[in-house]
């Protein structure tokens, strides 16, 4: 059968999708909740890539589509888009969050401490083969510390920024506020777009680019000030008494990276990545991006625009994809130039 | 007064899918695209339920241009049974109740993908192409600020140059479907990767022309009566796909665009354009059909026997 | 006239007199001064060289001249422009494809090494807005002629040819239209000596018999020597000496003229 089915178009193609969705019928909604409950970093990926706070819906997203991870960002953000805008949030400050994990590598401790939180950073990677078997899982009882970590540790860098080590460093919060999914991005980007698009990249080019930045390419030689792990309250004005309240809570991470300044004056500069979930693999290399993109000179490939267009999960995966589709028009016109060029005289027997 | 208070269960969808401010949006971009031809308006595109590079550009002009008097065709590779094509035109169906064609001298607008119909179409219908790549240079300046700047500076040296390199390496210029054109003698347009054949159908067309581009953010137009002119040297005569001789096999056709279909012991021909051929077959077996008129053809070209 | 001429507009009113003047020619970046008040005047068909060590503003002068960046202060009458600085973005564009030409240093800089030799200088007129392939090869091949460039690998991409044939390309390239000014960047500095000596023997042909007006930057006094009339010397972005290649070189008066003199020869 053609690929363009001569009246069977519609028909194939709802075939193809009733085949691809048969593992939904025995979905139940426990199973979802599973999902959630026990592939939660994962789910944190696609609310981070789909830029929506949803951890039900992500999971419902990823049963969907079978795990293709991709597809499932693109259910959430096609879903995201038909929902209606009812009010912009406070700002996030370190003051409504309750910070779960929050470590630095700069400095072996400081201020409210360096808090582990769940990791698995220093365990070892050996499967629990014991799963398989219905025996359940031994673990040691996780003991309370007689001095818990503060509610929300402060960050370093404004301990750094009183040492006058900070390069520049704004006084107070920008109060522009652009929108990447209403207003078309530019370059050289604002800061607050650049921003956005980082905490929403895929994970995997945000890994690529920022690993060939870490080796060498236009090295930064980052430092992590800190990797935040955390859940903050999501506050709204109440429309009528205007009183500040909570309608929820999500989860949050972000990490701060150091690195020299790239100048005449002597100082650090700051990188930054924040994203909802918790995704610790793109926050660093999102941070440490943030600072190679400003590096002068930089290799072409970690430069802002060629950074950010290409670590857009939506439009690459999309276009990566859409080469299945047909392109025989294209192709008969790309064999008529070869064919041609193959029989060709030389240019200037062709022009006289 | 609780949180629920102040939102509503979405049930249904907006007419045309789109919210009523991303198609205004889209509109305004229109607008402007319109006013100056040729000219990348930059928008922002709405993600929609289907996968960016497969006609969310064209699908968001689409659902912000049709209305409840509309008719809708949808095509690809000039094919309406196409897949792809398929699926849009169902998307649009569902999200307006909008009535459907195969028929292009029926349809008010025509969403295509690579393809122009082979009638022309006439004042009042918009034709809505699907864009992968926006940008002529995109092939050899591939950094979009610095592309913009080029086409502010009207300096497309940098195209002419690739013209250039093919005739004095190869004796031919090289490239197939998207050969860049220029508009009303000012900015340089990719076409969108319709075959050379097609773009006659550009130039000072009694249609409008509207071409968008989803994942790239960008939309542009043609007005009616506008001049489209593919980047050609004055002394190298600009060459469309070389198809004489080329019969199509099932209506016996010896003009328009066809598809060349591999046998196990050679090859056939059939016209690429579905409703067209649908059409000609009617004819062929004495049933009405109302067949539109045969598009303009290249001026002075040699071998463009179509 | 040439066949390249012919794309040009009208014919330029003669000048009598200066071809180029500069005045109070300022660049500041930053906290730095790169130029400090340099002014000059250029002759038809002469060569002015200009000689100072890495760091004197020189380069920078020269690219000041080809419109590259906008000086902080400065005035340059060109051929019948009034004041290259003061005109716009696209007026300086078109004066820039149509009437300087410039040779640099790298190749890299003034070619695309990986388009053929002769669509390099096809570009330039490209720009110009030629449109007959018939033109571009042939005013390519009596540039790349002119430039003393082998025609049987005029098609060939910069990037497999030696530094001395690049440098040929460039030229070729500047000249192509017939500029004005011909503006070199130390256009023979890291080519083998006996390279150097071919290529600048290229120069000389070109300028004895096209009358090309230039200004030849470098810190090589033997090229200077070889091909500048009078001859500027730079120091901390200022003019500290002018005057005829061979008097200044011959007896300079400056104690930095008369250290670079000693040092070099």
């Amino acid at each position: 059968m053609a690929y363009v089915a001569a009246r069977g178009g519609e028909q194939a193609i709802q075939n193809a999708e009733a085949l691809a969705l048969r593992h939904l019928q025995t979905v139940r909604p426990e199973d979802i909740a599973w999902v959630e409950e026990h592939l939660s970093l994962l789910v944190d990926r696609v609310m981070g890539e789909g830029s929506l706070y949803a951890p039900q819906l992500a999971a419902l997203a990823l049963a969907q589509s079978g795990g293709d991870l991709a597809e499932a960002v693109l259910l959430l953000r096609a879903y995201r888009s038909t929902q209606p805008r009812i009010a912009l949030a406070q700002p996030v400050t370190d003051a409504s969050l309750t910070t779960v994990r929050r470590v630095s590598a700069a400095f072996k401790d400081l201020p409210g401490g360096q808090h582990l939180g769940p990791t698995l950073d220093y365990s070892h990677r050996t499967l629990r083969l014991e799963l398989l078997n219905g025996t359940a899982l031994q673990l040691p009882q996780v003991q309370q510390h007689p001095h818990p970590a503060p509610r929300s540790a402060p960050g370093i860098a404004g301990w750094l920024r009183q040492d006058g080590l900070l390069g520049t460093w704004p006084d107070s919060p920008s109060t522009e506020l652009p929108d990447i999914t209403r207003d078309p991005l530019t370059y050289p980007a604002p800061r607050g777009a650049r921003l956005q698009s980082l905490a929403r990249a895929e994970t995997g080019g945000l890994l690529a680019l920022g690993y060939s930045n870490m080796v060498g390419y236009s090295g930064v030689h980052p430092t992590v000030a800190e990797v935040r792990l955390a859940h903050t309250e999501v506050l709204l004005t109440h429309p009528v008494t205007g009183a500040l309240f909570s309608a929820g809570r999500a989860r949050v991470s972000r990490a701060e990276i150091l690195a020299p300044l790239h100048s005449e004056t002597t100082g650090l500069s700051l990188g930054m990545c924040g994203t909802l979930g918790w995704n610790e693999t793109k926050l660093i290399a999102g941070g440490v991006l943030d600072l190679a993109m400003d590096t002068p000179n930089v290799h072409p490939a970690l430069k802002e625009e060629f950074v950010l267009n290409h670590t857009e999960s939506v439009e690459a995966s999309g276009f990566c994809l859409h080469f299945k589709l047909p392109h025989y028009v294209t192709f008969a016109s790309e064999l008529d130039r070869l064919r041609s060029a193959g029989t060709a005289l030389p240019s200037e027997e062709v022009t006289s | 007064m609780k949180l629920a208070d102040l939102t509503h269960a979405r049930t249904d969808y907006n007419y045309a899918f789109l919210d009523e401010h991303a198609k205004r949006e889209v509109r305004r971009a229109l607008l402007k695209a319109v006013a100056v031809p040729g000219y990348q308006v930059p928008y922002a595109s709405r993600e929609v339920p289907m996968a960016r590079g497969w006609g969310t550009g064209g699908l968001q002009v689409t659902l912000s241009i049709i209305g409840e008097s509309s008719r809708l065709k949808v095509i690809d590779q000039g094919a309406d049974d196409s897949v792809n094509a398929a699926n849009l035109r169902r998307f649009v169906a569902r999200m307006t109740g909008v009535q459907t064609t195969t028929d292009a001298l029926e349809a008010t607008v025509i969403q295509s993908r690579h393809r122009i119909p082979e009638e022309e179409l006439q004042t009042g219908q918009v034709l809505v192409l699907q864009v992968p790549l926006p940008d002529p240079f995109s092939y050899v300046e591939p950094s979009r600020s610095l592309a913009r700047e080029l086409h502010a500076d009207s300096d497309y040296a940098l195209l002419w140059l690739r013209l250039y390199e093919d005739l004095t390496l190869h004796g031919e210029v090289l490239t197939g479907a998207d050969h860049p054109v220029l508009v009303q003698g000012h900015y340089v347009m990719a076409p969108s990767p319709i075959p050379r054949y097609d773009l006659a159908a550009l130039h000072q067309a009694h249609h409008l022309t509207l071409l968008s581009a989803g994942r790239e953010k960008r939309l542009y137009a043609v007005p009616p009566y506008t001049d489209v002119l593919p980047l050609a040297f004055d002394d190298v005569p600009f060459q469309i796909e070389r198809q004489q001789g080329w019969v199509c096999q099932q209506s016996g056709a010896q003009h328009g665009f066809m598809n060349e279909v591999p046998q196990e012991d050679g090859r056939s021909y059939v016209l690429s354009d579905t409703g067209y051929l649908e059409k000609l077959l009617r004819q062929k077996r004495g049933e009405p059909a109302i067949i539109g008129a045969r598009r303009k053809s290249q001026q002075d070209q040699p071998g463009s026997a179509l | 006239m040439t066949l390249a001429s012919s794309l040009l507009l009208p014919p330029q009113l003669l000048q009598v007199g200066a071809l180029l003047e500069v005045s109070g020619l300022q660049m500041v970046y930053g906290r730095v001064s790169a130029v400090r008040g340099v002014s000059f005047e250029l002759y038809p068909g002469e060569v002015l060289g200009i000689v100072g060590e890495s760091g004197s503003g020189k380069s920078t002068v020269l690219r000041l001249l080809n419109l590259e960046e906008r000086p902080s202060a400065g005035t340059y009458r060109l051929a019948h422009h009034q004041d290259l600085f003061a005109l716009s973005r696209q007026e300086q564009r078109a004066a820039r494809v149509r009437d300087i030409g410039i040779v640099y240093q790298n190749p890299h800089l003034g070619l695309r090494l990986r388009y053929s030799s002769s669509g390099n200088i096809a570009e330039r007129m490209l720009t110009a807005g030629e449109r007959r392939f018939r033109v571009l090869r042939e005013v390519a091949r009596a540039s790349l002629s002119a430039s003393e460039f082998p025609l049987i690998r005029m098609d060939d991409p910069p990037q497999v040819l030696s530094g001395g044939m690049q440098q040929r390309v460039q030229l070729a390239k500047a000249i192509a239209l017939e500029p004005q000014l011909l503006l070199l960047d130390e256009p023979t500095t890291g080519l083998d000596v006996s390279v150097q000596a071919r290529v600048l023997d290229t120069l000389r042909h070109l300028q004895s018999e096209r009358a090309v007006s230039m200004i030849i930057v470098s810190h090589d006094l033997g090229v200077i020597r070889t091909l500048a009339d009078r001859v500027l010397v730079m120091r901390h972005g200022q003019v500290v000496e002018r005057g005829l290649t061979d008097q200044v070189l011959e007896d300079p008066q400056h104690p930095y003229t008369q250290q670079l003199v000693h040092a070099k020869l």
